[in-house]
């Protein structure tokens, strides 16, 4: 392309400023819009993974194999004999990738007040491990988390506790069948009720000590039936999980799941999510091809007069196709310049304060079995900002396309009679 | 009742639908367990890939209520569980707590036996429920036998999708049961073996009951004990007296 080409190029865009900001300015706002939608999707994906994953799951779970999903009680990493936890627990957190990782038990069981009782999970955890890769500790709306002094103390759901109409400091008795097949059986104190907005886990989970638990199921100190783990980077936990799956495997058999093993459902919203986001893009470029289009073919058939002379003047029908699709390049670079600026401070606005949704929906929002909150935080997807750009100028080009293409082929005399 | 599990159940109205003749040998099978009252010593054993326990018990029933409780091991006797109409109730020595089992638990395993708390303390009416049919005569391991099909009826609320009950032709005495699901696979069968004279009647004194998903385990009843028709205090199967 020759150095007049452009020079001609940005010329001819400045002949009319109007009608090429009309034209930049469909383009720019198609731009802002796409950035809109990709930031609060991310967001939203973002937000599923974070709160899916921080409530109770964490971010990869290590178990005994076989262990998951059955949850046999008997199948505890390490098998009969069990296994050294801290040493386990070291050799998880010496991955640098690695935020924290906790002990975990399970059981089922039930729960029994006065005169009503209540099949229940239980979850035992160290206190002051657990809090940090999850953070049902912060959701308590009455009374304490666990903690090393009340050895016999549980925290239960909001939903259970009135249910079977107990409160802070309710005695219960839980009944369960231990390891042995017998019935572990005791009496225990509420020390906290917490509120996730999950009914499920509002209405079923028990949380207690993990000694506790481990007395209640007749298993010795060393039987565990999971780690779990936060990673400093959540997008490395399939990568994570891989790893700590060799590395561990080399001291006893164990199966590392990433969350997207064990919340299936989750992964397939965030998968779905992608999906919504493309059809929202196609949308959105539907919209913006439309709108370019229209101009871009205003723009060329306003010149028929011009280009005709231009090739009278012995412009070569190529060269004329050029010169259109240099101006269109042209006018998408900088429209995409102005979207993007335009877009920073929603951008911006999104990720700090997100979008309150509490006005519409009045309360908390929860989305395959996870709680998204009331406020929709954006996200910074650069990625699709690029893939928007492109798609963007492309679709400017590709709509030149046409009027160029007619253009090129004017008859020069019939072109330069046309007013 | 354990017996129960298999047999219990008095005389009640035939059905027409029925086969007439292995109506009549199923009650009169099930006749030889009922009982008005009844006082019983028994042995379970488990024997899983964990291991063996041992557990011994004591059995009250009086009508349609039943009190067990368990006298060994140590640690746990005490325990009892109390089945008084549709409700059940646990009382739990460790805890000194009494617990109100809902139905949903009756159908999960009794001190990890292969018999479920159901089977222990609800008794089965075998003829009310089920439509019976002949399904064999002939010999079985060179002992003439007779096998019967018992298909639940629609408003029976069972959990099988049918029974076949084995009785050995020469002394009407029950050999095995098979209890299958809705497609037809065996589920879990109990073998009765051991047949004396206790309480003035000839019954099976050791039941074996094997899941057929738990290759491997299975959990043996013994009766050491078991009077019919003895006169028991109603107070007997009362809340209060559970501790």
């Amino acid at each position: 392309m020759s150095g007049r080409l452009l020079q001609l190029a940005w010329r001819n865009l400045w002949r009319n400023p109007r009608r090429t900001f009309i034209t930049m300015a469909a383009i720019a706002f198609g731009y802002t819009m796409l950035l809109f939608v990709a930031c609060l999707m991310a967001g939203l994906r973002w937000q599923m993974i974070q709160n899916g994953t921080c409530l109770i799951m964490s971010q990869i779970q290590v178990h005994a194999p076989g262990y998951y999903p059955s949850r046999s009680i008997k199948k505890t990493l390490g098998g009969r004999q069990g296994t050294d936890v801290s040493a386990m627990l070291a050799a998880v957190t010496s991955d640098r990738r690695v935020y924290a990782a906790a002990p975990r038990v399970y059981g089922y069981g039930l729960l029994s007040a006065a005169h009503r009782s209540a099949g229940v999970e239980l979850m035992g955890v160290v206190p002051d491990q657990e809090p940090k890769i999850t953070i049902l500790n912060g959701q308590i709306a009455k009374g304490s988390y666990l903690n090393a002094r009340m050895p016999k103390g549980v925290v239960i759901g909001d939903k259970l506790a009135s249910t079977i109409g107990i409160d802070v400091g309710s005695e219960i008795v839980l009944l369960t069948q231990a390891a042995d097949g017998s019935m572990g059986n005791d009496v225990y104190t509420v020390a906290g009720i917490f509120h996730s907005g999950l009914d499920a886990v509002d209405r079923g989970l028990v949380l207690m000590a993990l000694s506790s638990l481990q007395d209640l199921l007749h298993l010795a100190p060393a039987r565990i039936h999971e780690v779990g783990i936060k990673l400093n980077d959540i997008t490395a936990a399939t990568t994570v999980a891989a790893g700590l799956q060799v590395q561990l495997d080399k001291t006893l058999p164990v199966q590392a799941m990433a969350w997207p093993e064990l919340a299936p459902e989750l992964a397939s919203y965030v998968q779905f999510n992608h999906a919504i986001t493309f059809v929202l893009f196609f949308i959105f470029f539907l919209l913006a091809v439309l709108g370019i289009m229209n101009t871009m073919l205003m723009a060329v058939f306003e010149r028929t007069r011009e280009l005709g002379m231009l090739m009278a003047l012995g412009m070569r029908p190529v060269q004329v196709i050029v010169l259109i699709l240099t101006e269109a390049a042209g006018l998408a670079v900088a429209s995409l310049v102005v979207g993007g600026a335009l877009g920073v401070p929603v951008l911006w606005y999104l990720q700090e304060h997100g979008l309150d949704l509490g006005g519409a929906t009045g309360g908390v929002i929860s989305l395959a079995g996870v709680v998204v909150g009331h406020l929709w935080y954006g996200r910074q997807d650069f990625p699709a900002y690029g893939e928007a750009a492109v798609g963007l100028a492309a679709t400017a080009l590709v709509s030149a396309l046409y009027p160029a293409w007619r253009a090129a082929h004017f008859q020069p005399t019939e072109a330069i009679r046309k007013v | 009742m354990l017996l129960g599990l298999a047999l219990s159940s008095v005389a009640l109205m035939s059905h027409a639908a029925d086969d007439q003749g292995a109506r009549e040998t199923v009650e009169r099978v099930a006749r030889l367990f009922s009982s008005k009252s009844s006082i019983a010593t028994v042995k379970m054993q488990i024997s899983n890939e964990d291991g063996q326990r041992d557990i011994s018990m004591k059995i009250w029933s009086l009508g349609e209520k039943v009190l067990v409780r368990i006298t060994s091991p140590q640690d746990e006797a005490g325990t009892a569980i109390l089945k008084v109409g549709s409700d059940i109730w646990y009382y739990l020595p460790k805890s000194n707590r009494t617990v109100n089992v809902p139905a949903s638990m009756a159908m999960t395993s009794w001190m990890g036996s292969d018999f479920t708390i159901d089977d222990l303390v609800k008794e089965t009416f075998l003829t009310r429920d089920y439509s019976i049919s002949t399904f064999f005569v002939g010999k079985r391991g060179g002992v003439a036998v007779e096998e019967y099909t018992l298909t639940p009826k629609p408003e029976a609320a069972v959990v099988w999708g049918k029974i076949i009950l084995q009785i050995r032709k020469a002394d009407a005495v029950p050999t095995w049961q098979g209890f299958y699901d809705e497609d037809g696979q065996l589920v879990r069968e109990l073998t009765f073996s051991e047949y004396k004279r206790m309480g003035g009647r000839l019954i099976p004194t050791r039941l074996v009951m094997r899941a057929a998903d738990k290759a491997g385990a299975q959990t043996t009843i013994e009766y050491e004990d078991i009077a019919f028709d003895v006169p028991i205090s109603p107070g007997t199967f009362s809340l209060p007296d559970l501790k």
